[in-house]
């Protein structure tokens, strides 16, 4: 353990730990550009500069690409290092375009907070700027080469990380650009990535440019909801809308970045046409009396068809509050039965790995990385799990043997970002011993009995779920007898459905009365359904997600529910007199307009007090109550060990 | 006494295989590999005090001691034919004279370094070399005197030849072997160093083609032979200076290593008709300028050093009293900055930056703060990533050291004194 004295505090660091890292590891923050935790080191940007006044180097020296070593005294703001770090800041500003109040980047930018910190203001250079042309780089990422530093950041992420192929580093000297060789949407499905560790204006989110500066936005620590890996991301709001989706560093889900999917599929979340009012029989009520109305049609259904006839259904989309507070209210309702999944096949296979994964042989992010041999079976990675595709990537470059089972669907096999061997079945992959083997399996079908086989020979296991809390919906299954719905409903077990954020298939509920629906989007049910709630997305919701490996992850609320400011329809804030308008018009509102969406979990609780149940105030119980301070900033937990213990939640 | 290097050279063709073989050629090899453990080829190399000719004049025995001997895996060695440095042009005539020296000494480098198979980097202009350079392997080879089982023994040795795309900054060892690999060619971040960690993650030496052209008289002659070549007692073997500039006849001369400045001179004519020696450039574009005081001074790497400049690669351009400082450093800085990699920004911005104030001071727009910014950099230009701007810098600093006055002399005046 190298000890060291940085500003004259003595630190002691890891073997290999840099001296940047060192200085970090006491809140000292060094300048510095191209180094990035995620990324090899570079040491082409010159801004971290420190001089080593005694020990084994000595004077002015890289601190990212220089090992802490016993005995080294650092100082980070002696003259001479000061001078250097001015004089680098000076060099990246000659031919930048100083342009930062129609820069996207402009407030979040490394470049300007270490320029203004430099104290870089008086220009000496007296030759003309470099200007390049810009690329046509798709949809979704503005590119804007002029703002560039060269910190070659963009390059070691695309190619070296990522595996990308299309885009780079083309040109030499003072004309080094990065872009593609031709015009064009980028390829990589990892490319928004760019806009989060390009640390200047270069890349910037095209879906999201010119609305709002950082300090503007309303966000909030948040668990990405598209698949079920977990990634960790922060939702930026302004103004009741989702401007942009940004990676959250967790070191054991995702690393620092996230795929695109979960940056840029965020148009759902703002649409105007989404379900923001409670109806009755196709006209808007205030949300109690929809919530007194189901109740009452719940009643009545039972009264007339019994309770075994009625299911009440939810989906991977609920929470985990949602999901235990689901199986309360089937129980309320005595005798009616529980749905998290729709599809048999889903049910079975989060079930399996409910049944199947343990602390001990379920798999995350960082046996993946380090893994020796990887299976990839009955699975299609980069639509069901794309950021562990990455993970896969960086154990095949460590030398890892990467097998794909030749399986049904055949997966996208020409979009990996490393090279595989396809073998016919699970057999024939050589895990000697099961030492740092790691079977990665899709959420279809696929032989249980043979994972649990392998997992006993020591291979760990990840199997990817039909969707973002399916685990959840596997575990409670289990625990409660949950069933699926499509098996009941085609098995004429089912005359009604009330149902919470599930997507019923129209062709499985012509038979099927909805009695009531709460969701926040529109689907077939809905439609349907005399009663509708509408209920808030997980960036307007606290709670709970569980992902593949089984790790409880809490999001929090990142914004008020209601419409988006941005084409607000006029009847929000139009004056309502007949008469001529005043003038300054005082027409009050307090409500946010169409905010009245309220969490599926709180709905369901006052359902089952409305039905006789008890009055519910945290989801959290029995088993689950130590979830219950779980923090948003943390990597999560495991829950493995937490269901061991009490096997009832409280009822 | 016969020099190593150009001793087998025809006035005007490539000397021929029979010839170079009549004259003493392939007897070194002959020697090592019939009577000479690698060790011992080693430790002759390292007894001979040759130090390497690529501008740095790192003893190459020692050089090759930094390869771990009990390593697995494929070594590698590499012959640096980049040759951009402005004002050399040594490996040029070598090789356009005779390609055997090179390919003798580096299958002696080879059976030394244990190397199976090595390679040829050669800049893409230099196609007469290049062609002489595949002619002779393939004799060679016919001979039985490189590829399988040479002179009958166990060992089996490779040449590869590389013509490269050619760019300044893939003389550099580390971006040369990027380069090589099929990469952009930015230098890498050393430690590891080449010998440790080069090609392909093997250990890998790679030296300049001067150097190994002197291996096989150092073979055949022994250590003290090449010793006792140069004039001056700290001095080992000879030394190809490429002469350029103001002199009578700019040539390539074969002299012993501590031949003084005056000498040199001489040997291409000594200063043309009617020019007075201003100053020198010694080693190639990244070295110091040395002074008519330095006439006497001998030319080998540590008098040179210590005299506040660098024999670096031979290469020396001349000026004469109608030359200005300022317009030929600016000539050079402009070649600099062209040729940086744009890997770090010292390099890429500072030369650029150092380029804009040389043009202006030479063009009578000067300032007086301009100087100060100009020394700033020589400082700060030390603390990159390679040593290519710390080398683009020799000149600059020379010219600020020696010639201050006429750098203020431009500024005061707004104008070129000398033109
Ligand atoms: C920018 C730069 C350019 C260089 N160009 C050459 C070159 O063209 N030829 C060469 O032999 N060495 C060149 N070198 C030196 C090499 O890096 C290396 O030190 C040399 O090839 C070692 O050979 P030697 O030990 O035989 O001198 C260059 C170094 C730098 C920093
Ligand atoms: S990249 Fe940063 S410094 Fe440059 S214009 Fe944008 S905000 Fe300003
Ligand atoms: S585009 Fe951005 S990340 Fe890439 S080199 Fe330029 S500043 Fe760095
Ligand atoms: S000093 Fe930096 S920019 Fe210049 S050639 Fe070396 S690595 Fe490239
Ligand atoms: S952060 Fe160290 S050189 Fe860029």
């Amino acid at each position: 353990m190298p000890k060291l004295i940085i500003d004259d505090i003595p630190v002691e660091v890891a073997p290999g730990t840099s001296v940047l890292e060192a200085a970090r590891s006491v809140g000292i923050t060094i300048p510095h550009f191209c180094y990035h935790p995620a990324l090899a080191i570079a040491a082409a940007c010159r801004l971290c500069a420190v001089k080593l006044l005694d020990g084994p180097v000595k004077g002015i020296q890289m601190s990212c690409a220089l090992p802490a070593q016993d005995g080294m005294v650092v100082s980070t703001t002696d003259p001479e290092a000061l001078r250097m770090r001015q004089l680098v800041i000076e060099w990246l500003m000659i031919n930048h375009p100083h342009d930062c109040p129609v820069c996207d980047e402009g407030g979040e930018c490394l470049l300007q907070d270490f320029t203004i910190a430099g104290g870089h203001s008086r220009r000496r250079y007296q030759g003309k700027k470099r200007t390049f042309q810009n690329q046509y780089l798709g949809e979704t990422i503005h590119h804007e080469m002029n703002r560039c530093i060269e910190c070659y950041r963009c390059v070691r992420f695309y190619q070296d990380y990522a595996g990308g192929t299309d885009f780079g580093v083309t040109g030499s000297a003072g004309r080094v650009y990065f872009g593609r060789f031709q015009e064009g949407a980028l390829e990589s499905p990892f490319s928004g990535n760019l806009v989060d560790i390009c640390p200047t204006g270069v890349f910037t989110d095209k879906t999201g440019r010119f609305r709002a500066r950082y300090w503007d936005y309303q966000f909030a620590p948040s668990v990405c909801q598209h698949c079920s890996v977990g990634c960790n991301t922060a939702p930026q709001n302004f103004q009741r809308e989702t401007i942009k989706i940004v990676g959250r560093r967790n070191d054991q889900v995702n690393g620092w970045f996230i795929c695109d999917r979960a940056r840029f599929d965020k148009g759902y979340l703002n649409d105007p046409q989404r379900p923001r009012e409670a109806r009755l029989d196709g006209a808007t009520c205030g949300y109690d009396v929809a919530i007194d109305a189901a109740a009452k049609a719940i009643g009545k259904f039972v009264a007339q068809n019994g309770a075994e006839s009625l299911a009440f259904v939810g989906s991977s989309r609920l929470s985990l509050e949602g999901m235990i507070l689901l199986a309360q209210l089937a129980r309320t309702v005595d005798g009616a039965r529980l749905c998290y999944f729709t599809d048999g096949g889903e049910l079975t296979g989060s079930a399996a790995a409910a049944r199947l994964l343990n602390e001990k042989n379920s798999a995350y992010l960082r046996d993946i990385e380090k893994a020796e041999c990887i299976a990839l079976y009955a699975l299609d990675l980069m639509e069901e799990g794309p950021m562990l595709a990455l993970a896969v990537r960086k154990a095949f470059l460590a030398g890892a043997q990467i097998y794909l089972v030749d399986g049904d669907p055949i997966p996208a096999r020409e979009k990996l970002p490393f090279t595989f061997t396809a073998v016919a079945t699970l057999d024939e992959v050589p895990f000697e011993g099961g030492g740092r083997g790691v079977v990665i399996a899709g959420a279809g079908k696929k032989d249980a009995d043979l994972l649990d086989q392998l997992a006993s020979g020591g291979a760990k296991l990840v199997m990817l779920q039909p969707g973002p809390n399916a685990m959840a919906g596997g575990l409670l299954s289990l625990e409660f007898g949950g069933q699926a719905f499509s098996e009941l409903a085609s098995a004429g077990k089912i005359k009604g459905v009330v149902c919470f954020e599930a997507d019923l298939p129209e062709g499985l509920i012509v038979d099927v009365e909805v009695v009531a629906c709460a969701d926040w989007r529109t689907g077939a049910a809905a439609a349907k359904a005399p009663v509708f709630l509408p209920t808030t997305t997980w960036v307007e919701s606290d709670g709970t997600a569980i992902n593949y490996e089984g790790r409880a992850q809490r999001f929090q609320r990142t914004r008020v529910p209601g419409l988006p400011l941005r084409g607000l329809d006029p009847k929000y804030y139009g004056s309502t007199a007949d008469a001529v308008a005043e003038h300054p018009p005082r027409v009050h509102r307090k409500e946010v307009p169409g905010g009245a969406e309220r969490d599926a979990w709180r709905v369901m609780a006052q359902l089952i007090e409305r039905l006789g149940g008890r009055t519910i105030e945290e989801p959290l119980t029995g088993r689950w109550s130590k979830l219950k301070d779980l923090d948003p900033e943390s990597e999560g937990v495991r829950v493995f060990n937490l269901l061991q213990g009490d096997p009832r939640t409280d009822s | 006494m016969t020099l190593p290097l150009f001793r087998h050279n025809r006035a005007n063709r490539v000397v021929t295989f029979d010839e170079y073989r009549e004259e003493g050629g392939f007897e070194g090899l002959k020697k090592a590999f019939t009577g000479m453990s690698p060790a011992e080829v080693q430790q002759t190399v390292i007894d001979s005090g040759l130090r390497g000719r690529g501008g740095a004049g790192f003893p190459t025995g020692r050089k090759w001691s930094f390869v771990p001997r009990d390593l697995p895996g494929p070594r590698w060695l590499i012959c640096n034919c980049d040759e951009m440095e402005p004002g050399t042009y040594k490996d040029r005539v070598l090789l356009e004279h005779n390609p055997y020296s090179l390919i003798e000494g580096m299958t002696l480098a080879c059976y030394a370094l244990g190397v199976r198979h090595a390679f040829i980097f050669i800049r893409k202009g230099y196609e007469k070399a290049a062609a002489n350079l595949a002619h002779g392997i393939e004799e060679a080879k016919k001979a039985g005197l490189l590829g399988e089982k040479i002179l009958g023994t166990e060992h089996s040795i490779d040449l590869d030849l590389h013509l490269s795309a050619g760019r300044y900054i893939c003389g550099e060892e580390t971006a040369l072997i990027n380069a090589l690999e099929g990469r952009r060619p930015n230098p890498r971040q050393k430690p590891p160093f080449p010998a440790v960690k080069g090609l392909w993650q093997g250990p890998t030496v790679v030296n300049n083609v001067e150097t190994l052209a002197n291996i096989p008289a150092i073979i055949a002659n022994g250590s003290a032979w090449f010793k006792g070549l140069a004039l001056n007692p700290e001095g080992a073997g000879s030394k190809l200076f490429c002469v350029s500039g103001s002199v009578k006849n700019r040539a390539c001369v074969e002299l012993p290593i501590g031949t003084t400045l005056e000498a040199v001179l001489d040997a291409c004519g000594g200063m043309r008709e009617g020019r007075k020696f201003k100053a020198c450039i010694p080693g190639g574009a990244s070295t110091q300028f040395l002074k008519p005081e330095h006439m006497k001074l001998p030319m080998d790497y540590d008098t040179v050093a210590k005299a506040g400049s660098r024999l670096g690669s031979g290469g020396v351009i001349v000026f004469d009293e109608s030359h200005c400082l300022v317009e030929a450093t600016l000539n050079l800085i402009t070649f600099f900055a062209r040729e940086s990699c744009g890997w770090c920004t010292p390099c890429r911005e500072g030369l650029p930056f150092v380029r804009e104030i040389l043009t202006r001071i030479e063009n009578g727009r000067g300032e007086e703060d301009d100087i100060a910014i100009l020394r700033e950099h020589v400082k700060y230009l030390n603390y990159t990533f390679c040593a290519l701007a710390p080398g683009a810098m020799a000149p600059l600093d020379g010219l600020l050291r020696d010639f201050e006055d006429e750098v203020r002399e431009h500024i005061v005046k707004k104008r070129c004194p000398l033109k």
